[in-house]
């Protein structure tokens, strides 16, 4: 065949392959950043995994916009300060072996979870529990080993059947939940089809990792819906886009710069002072960040039952140069820090910006980024003079004590700062020791006072959710912490006529 | 060819065996924790602890090694600490797709590179091999992170012709294997172009011109045929790089290959699955240059395979 009969026949080919392509279907198709990796709720550790899990399970307690622990499918009655009872409410499902979630179910997920020998990652966190027993079909008691007002929060463990744990069913590879879909197909890593048991509606969940491939798949409808994990660019040109509707709130994701507090430089409070006023985070957020981020001043956001009103450590270069000055530090005599960050070239891109107001008052930063295993290890090593990361989804304020308690310095915590403060270790231990939740929570604002004072960490922002979606979909509700559970109110739109889609404009 | 074959394997288990020990303790070296990246900041102490004995990184390196070969002589490659799926198992969902890919760009390489190298040597020096050898250096120069969403804006989402991304029916194919392939079928051209001058001005092509045999025949009998050995030679190192899979394309495309499961078990520390990765690389760099001498002896039945001429 000559050249230009080929090309004919190869271009022939394509334009039948691509009006095939664009026939519309009844599945709804959302594209995610990553494939999840285990659905098995007792391993899964990933993001991903962790949200399509609260799609497919139940758990005994949600939270409420205040992250106070409201009742999912039991409701609980403190009988003592360390004996809950919880009652399987009318929310409780069947799984999809055809059983009704029932109590048993229950205390078997936990016992498993909390089995050593299974070495399950959730274990440390259900440490409190002393034991369990079914007292009938509907109700279990947990009994702790010491009190805490706040134990029902940490009762988020997706419930599996327990026949089907007894017979070691593979629940990475076939879940057997009672949630609000069913996992209908897993024809490759990245691709899982969903059922929605409401109604029947059949999703598609296909992973695409570049986020710029992500946005022309929407644009080309071959994804209905995309969610967070977008570079601000490129939530701009997808709001410019008139088939497009672009969704945004605020979210719980908390951005943070981190020092060493070991390191003679980074050690020194002034040093710290200086470095919060010299950062503009106001700027960042709405010329880098597109305005998606709320200023933070504490771990926990304003909604959140334990968050503290602070007074923010305000942009004021003035102010930075002077202590810097009383320090000693001058334009001929900078001040020079390493910043590590990781390899992901929006964090880089922040971590230039401070570079660059750190400058300004004559801050030298040697910028280094790193792939996240490196960075992490650097991290926990204490290998490090300030950093940037963020805590995610964090929901009870106890993660004070693995942050910042001077016990729970790597490998034993989390307090990678090295922050040592006796007052702050004496407030974790009262709030521990209280029985009242009201208590507690005037003990954690202590707390948060305390951090915003000796700022062992400098409070970036929270960072918006945003969803991106199609014109054939709508009623998809964007959640707080990133998770999935809008899937089960969004709905195909239809045209009047039955098989045409509606187009809409963006908002 | 009984012993070469024979003195093959012997070699390629040699290497493999070699590559495997390196790369394990190499992994081992590279500064992360598999357990810090599963869990990530907010985990507590004795989850991190409970998941490293459960995965087995709590015991001593040598006694990982020493596991690892074990399961090894049994054929077995271990499992992802990550999705707790067997490696062999990572490693069969993705080998298709990398050699459906490799084909596909190879093929796409050699439409393109051998008349273009064909064209460039025949029309020496004229406006035709400046052409051929201008695009080579534009084929080459390009990078695939650039050409790759290029061709996605211009015949997925303006034409509308090609699915933007993902494995599925020949139109997914496309136009991954043409970022792939019109890099190869640069490098490709310029070797046919080469190859081809050199024994353009030897005696037996005189020959065949002096008795009146058409151009035609010339180049594609006479001489490409003479001139396929370096070529070859090109495409059997080009086809192990392919096999060993194409992270840029592979990501840009969202391509579930070998490559971009390498890369994404690196960053996550997935310990076995870098291992069955690179094992399998290493697997198909051998078999296809096992494969290069036994073509090179049909090409040209003057090589023996006992390595005599």
């Amino acid at each position: 065949m000559p050249r230009g009969g080929l090309l004919t026949a190869l271009l022939l080919s394509c334009l039948l392959i691509g009006g095939c392509q664009e026939q519309e279907t009844e599945v709804i198709r959302m594209g995610l950043a990553n494939a999840p990796l285990n659905l098995d709720p007792r391993f899964a550790t990933d993001a991903t995994s962790e949200r399509v899990n609260r799609l497919l399970y139940q758990r005994l307690v949600e939270f409420d916009p205040n992250s106070m622990p409201k009742p999912g499918i039991a409701n609980w009655q403190a009988i003592t300060p360390v004996h809950y009872r919880f009652t399987l409410n009318d929310q409780a499902g069947v799984f999809g072996n055809g059983e009704k979630l029932n109590a048993r179910d229950v205390v078997t997920t936990y016992r498993q979870v909390l089995d050593p020998a299974l070495g399950s990652p959730k274990q440390a966190s259900l440490e409190l529990i002393a034991s369990m027993e079914v007292i009938d079909e509907q109700r279990v008691d947990f009994h702790l080993k010491r009190p805490d007002p706040l134990f029902p929060a940490y009762l988020t463990l997706d419930i599996l059947p327990a026949e089907q744990i007894e017979r070691a069913h593979d629940f990475a590879r076939e879940p057997v939940g009672s949630g609000a879909f069913d996992l209908i197909a897993w024809p490759q890593t990245g691709e899982l089809h969903l059922q929605r048991r409401s109604d029947g509606q059949v999703f598609q969940l296909i992973a695409v990792n570049n986020p710029t491939v992500r946005a022309l798949k929407l644009l080309r409808n071959e994804i209905d819906l995309l969610q967070n994990d977008l570079s601000p660019e490129l939530i701009g040109y997808l709001r410019r886009q008139p088939a497009l509707r672009v969704e945004q709130q605020p979210g719980s994701n908390y951005s943070y710069i981190g020092f060493n507090l070991q390191d003679p430089l980074t050690g020194e409070l002034e040093v710290r002072q200086a470095i919060a006023h010299a950062i503009d985070r106001q700027a960042i957020i709405r010329w880098v960040m597109q305005g998606a981020a709320r200023q933070a001043e504490s771990l926990f956001p304003p909604e959140h039952w334990a968050s503290y009103q602070l007074t923010s450590h305000e942009y004021n270069p003035e102010k930075a140069r002077k202590l810097l000055a009383e320090l000693g530090y001058s334009d001929s005599k900078p001040l020079r820090l390493t910043y590590k960050t990781s390899s992901d070239p929006f964090r880089i891109r922040l971590a230039t910006v401070i570079q660059s107001q750190l400058k300004a008052v004559g801050i030298e930063i040697d910028l280094r980024s790193y792939d996240w295993g490196t960075f992490f290890g650097d991290i926990k090593q204490g290998n490090f003079q300030l950093y940037s990361l963020s805590w995610v989804g964090i929901r009870t304020p106890d993660i004070y004590r693995d942050i910042f308690a001077s016990d729970a310095l790597p490998p034993s915590g989390a307090n990678r700062g090295r922050y040592v403060s006796n007052t702050v270790d004496q407030l974790l231990n009262r709030a521990e020791q209280t029985d009242k939740l009201s208590t507690q929570a005037e003990l954690y604002h202590q707390i948060a006072a305390e951090l915003h004072r000796d700022l062992p960490y400098i409070p970036l922002w929270y960072e918006d959710q945003l969803s991106a979606q199609g014109s054939r979909i709508s009623g998809y509700q964007l959640m707080s912490d990133g998770n999935y559970d809008g899937l089960a109110e969004v709905k195909l739109k239809r045209a009047l006529d039955g098989d045409h889609v509606q187009s809409t404009t963006a908002n | 060819m009984g012993r070469f074959l024979l003195s093959r394997v012997v070699t390629a288990l040699g290497s493999m065996l070699g590559v495997a020990c390196l790369v394990f303790l190499l992994i081992h070296l590279v500064p992360g924790d598999p357990v810090d990246v599963m869990l990530g900041e907010s985990a507590r102490p004795a989850d991190r602890q409970a998941l490293r004995v459960s995965l087995g990184l709590d015991q001593p390196i040598e006694t990982q090694l020493v596991n690892y070969f074990s399961g090894l002589a049994q054929f077995d490659l271990g499992q992802s600490l990550h999705s707790k799926r067997p490696v062999s198992e990572l490693l069969a969902e993705r080998i298709p797709a990398t050699l459906e890919l490799a084909i596909a760009a190879l093929f796409v390489a050699l439409l393109i590179a051998v008349p273009l190298g064909i064209l460039a040597a025949v029309e020496r020096g004229k406006a035709w091999d400046w052409g051929a050898m201008g695009f080579s250096m534009l084929g080459v120069s390009i990078p695939n992170f650039w050409l790759g969403p290029m061709l996605i804006l211009c015949f997925s989402l303006w034409l509308g012709l090609t699915p933007v991304s993902g494995r599925g029916g020949f139109s997914n194919l496309i136009l991954p294997a043409v970022t792939l392939g019109t890099g190869f079928a640069a490098i490709l051209a310029r070797m046919v172009r080469s190859s081809l001058l050199e024994v353009l001005g030897e005696d037996f092509v005189r020959t065949a011109r002096a008795k009146g045999v058409a151009e035609l025949q010339v180049i594609w009998r006479h001489a490409m045929r003479n001139a396929w050995l370096p070529v070859i030679t090109l495409l059997g190192l080009q086809l192990g790089a392919l096999l060993g899979g194409a992270v840029v394309t592979e990501v840009v495309f969202d391509w579930p290959g070998i490559g971009s499961l390498m890369i994404e078990s690196i960053q996550k520390r997935d310990y076995p699955v870098v291992q069955g990765c690179v094992l399998f690389i290493s697997l198909m760099y051998v078999l296809v240059n096992t494969l290069t001498d036994l073509v090179y002896g049909l090409v040209d039945p003057r090589i023996r395979l006992d390595g005599s001429i």
